[in-house]
């Protein structure tokens, strides 16, 4: 790679234990501008708590991050989030609009109510995710592809230079799946450096350009084609080979 | 308070006449539904909240361990510095609010040591706090009105009678001193007791002492006839003041951080993620939730207060799918409960139904001999109305109520069986099985249904004029054919979002 592209991430020694035991270990991540990266790794490797220890979420025991140099605090309106689905209570009763909307409130700060200007924003990006007709729906009424691509719009409209997004492929139908994955190259083509938790060894290489392999440590980092080798699968997975199949993943060690 | 107070009647008497206020005012049921509703309405918009937290259970905490806190101070006043003992003063309104927040960071800390779930942490701590609250009670403060009725149910009935007077003419403040031609001066034996001597012996030695000395406020100075022109009071009940300023705040609360405390309701780590304090705003709603039970805490005492911040909610919650209408419906629907609560007391059902006359009716049908007298608890009675309608709601609500809810399901299943027997109809005829399959009079062992419900379903498509029978089969008309793919589309479709381009 080259040294000089900027990194708009940089991970440095992060650990973070849950009763002092670390869900990660001593983590060293740079990610240049630009790509689209899957973090993959088995149950438990700690792949979303890398992500939330990055955004804050949770106490880091050790460890610096920044965004293009800067600490998160002063990077915050540079940053998207998608959480996973599961991590909100979609009985609230509120609309798909208002959801999207809620994107933009970090714009707004304390106390300015969103207006005209916020309203069609958000709009514009459930247009973008093929959900303008469920605007005004009560967000329980929505399938899981649904309310997924309504946190795909939220992230959206926060118009930031990174996104990291927290399992968006989990249990989506196939069409949602695909509208992910070309929102996903839009966002790489204007330039934006997306971060996805993923499960799904098989769709890795075709929907990202680059991978870091973790299980409590980083495996491996990097262009998808140097890393996502079988010796690294293996190493990332130990005996568990049931996660792979060996046609595809030695078809990508090739 | 007395600012507010006085700013308050200053306005009303822009609009009614100071005589109407008082009479207004002095009535304990005009007195019992202000209070009873501005409880309701503070109750219910901090409750839609909670609620939405799932932290029903919370209120119910904050709501005993305020009693710790209203002991505490309410000790600290009058024993360690000496003051007055007053239940609605702004230190007791303080240390109870401190108490509420003391509950939710034990219940907190207690959680966050991993070795106890949330519930069970909340439920360990609340009991302790009020434990200590009851024994300090009974220890320290047996002679104040901190008894257990009130704790328990609140006096909102007497609420009009503990007021404070405001003077808005002749207003002349009294101080009799000993040279004031109305001082009783009385002649006191100064060393009878020392010596042990009655006044009239000799050897006693007289001061004269003034026993009506002292500064009166104009209402006390008329009450004891010092005034030659009467004064004009407004009596003022000290719980209207303290339950408006509690609603004034929950309902500032709510309309300045609207946005905020939507966001970090529904999505905490958002919240976190755009730069909010999700924990600050759960702080700030724990003070105004323990504010609002210490304010209600002379009115409904502080198990009854619970029902005003949850039950509004639940029933508004059932009535809307959004925030805001929830946030209109919560307040109304308590403050309606609280209103009709005063006449469920007093043995009218929603102004329409005598209660007496219900138990009457009930002592002749079954020769009980219950009492017809019908006078309870206010503040019981306001929850049991608040309930009432969240029955209502619960029954009735167009989409998620039980009644809307049975027909809904009643009409899916139908609709399924119709579509059971379409498709079975559909993928048989005109094949060489149709003879078996089809039969109008075996039909139902195909679905392992009962004859009967086979012969239902098959009658209602035939009045449709979906299915036709011919020579005793069964075939799809022109009009069923079309059904059948108009609903196998729809479920495929069903999986099948718009796609994006």
């Amino acid at each position: 790679m080259n040294d000089r592209a900027p990194l708009a991430l940089s991970v440095e020694d992060l650990t973070v234990a849950y009763h002092s035991k670390p869900a990660i270990w001593d983590i060293d991540l740079g990610v240049p501008e630009g790509v689209l990266m899957a973090i993959v790794g088995p149950n438990g490797a700690g792949k979303s708590t890398l992500i939330k220890a990055v955004l804050n979420l949770i106490p880091r025991a050790a460890g610096t991050v920044s965004f293009y140099g800067s600490p998160y605090e002063q990077a915050r309106s540079l940053v998207g989030y998608v959480p996973q689905r599961g991590s909100v209570d979609w009985d609230f009763p509120t609309s798909v609009l208002d959801v999207v909307t809620m994107g933009l409130y970090g714009k707004l700060g304390w106390l300015r109510r969103p207006r005209r200007k916020e309203r069609d924003l958000a709009l514009f990006a459930l247009e973008q995710v093929g959900l303008l007709d469920l605007v005004d729906r009560q967000i329980s009424q929505l399938s899981g592809g649904q309310q997924q691509r309504t946190f795909l719009a939220r992230a959206l409209v926060q118009d930031a230079q990174i996104y990291f997004m927290d399992e968006p492929f989990a249990a989506v139908d196939a069409i949602t799946e695909r509208a992910i994955v070309k929102i996903l190259h839009q966002l790489k083509e204007r330039g934006k450096t997306v971060l996805v938790v993923h499960h799904d060894l098989q769709t890795v290489e075709d929907y990202f350009d680059w991978v870091t392999l973790l299980n409590v440590e980083v495996v491996a980092s990097g262009p998808a084609a140097e890393v996502f080798t079988p010796e690294n699968l293996q190493k990332t997975y130990g005996g568990r080979v049931s996660y792979l199949h060996d046609g595809q993943v030695l078809a990508a060690g090739d | 308070m007395m600012v507010l107070e006085r700013w308050l009647i200053e306005l009303l008497l822009t609009f009614v006449a100071r005589d109407e206020i008082n009479a207004f005012l002095r009535s304990p049921q005009n007195t019992a539904t202000i209070i009873g509703c501005l409880i309701a309405v503070s109750g219910a918009l901090l409750g839609t909240f909670l609620l939405l937290r799932g932290m029903a259970l919370t209120s119910d905490a904050i709501s005993h361990t305020v009693l710790l806190g209203i002991v505490v101070a309410f000790l600290l006043m009058t024993d360690v510095f000496g003051m007055a003992g007053d239940t609605s003063s702004p230190w007791l309104i303080l240390g109870a609010s401190l108490a509420g927040v003391g509950t939710v960071v034990l219940t907190e800390l207690l959680y966050r040591s991993g070795l106890l779930r949330q519930d069970a942490a909340l439920g360990l701590a609340f009991p302790l706090l009020f434990a200590i609250a009851v024994i300090l009670v009974s220890r320290f403060a047996e002679d104040v009105h901190l008894d257990e009725d009130a704790v328990l149910v609140g006096e909102i009935g007497l609420a009009w009678a503990n007021t404070n007077s405001h003077c808005f003419e002749n207003c002349a403040t009294v101080t009799i001193n000993p040279d004031h031609p109305q001082a009783k001066m009385t002649r006191q034996c100064r060393n009878c007791r020392e010596l042990g001597i009655s006044p009239r012996d000799d050897g006693a030695e007289f001061v004269e002492i003034c026993s009506n000395c002292g500064s009166y406020s104009p209402a006390q100075a008329w009450q004891a006839g010092y005034l030659q022109k009467e004064p004009l009071l407004v009596f003022f009940p000290k719980s209207i003041t303290v339950t408006l300023i509690m609603t004034v705040l929950s309902l500032l609360f709510v309309l300045v951080f609207y946005k905020e405390l939507k966001l970090t309701t529904f999505d905490a780590a958002l919240a976190k993620a755009l730069g909010f304090r999700p924990g600050v705003m759960n702080y700030a709603l724990m003070i105004l939730v323990s504010l609002v039970a210490v304010g209600a805490f002379d009115a409904v005492g502080s198990i009854l207060v619970i029902a005003f911040f949850i039950i509004p909610p639940a029933a508004a919650y059932l009535l809307s799918d959004r925030l805001a209408i929830m946030l209109l419906l919560g307040p109304l629907i308590g403050a309606v409960g609280a209103f009709f609560g005063y006449d469920l007391a007093r043995g009218k059902f929603f102004g329409i139904i005598e209660v007496g006359a219900v138990i009457a009716g009930l002592n002749r049908i079954s020769g009980l001999d219950l009492l017809e007298e019908w006078d309870s608890s206010i503040s019981a009675s306001m929850v049991l109305m608040i309930f009432a309608i969240f029955l209502l709601a619960w029954v009735l609500s167009p989409r998620y109520g039980l009644i809307s809810t049975l027909i809904r399901r009643a009409n899916q299943s139908r609709r399924f069986d119709d579509q059971v027997v379409l498709a079975h109809i559909h993928n048989h005829q005109f094949t060489d099985r149709h003879l078996t399959e089809l039969r109008v009079k075996t039909l139902h062992i195909h679905f392992r249904w009962t004859a009967r419900k086979t012969g239902r379903v098959l009658a209602r498509l035939r009045a449709l004029g979906l299915v036709a029978v011919v020579d005793g089969f069964a075939e799809l008309t022109a009009r069923g054919e079309t059904q059948v793919h108009a609903f196998r589309n729809a479920m495929f479709e069903a999986r099948n979002i718009p796609d994006i381009d």
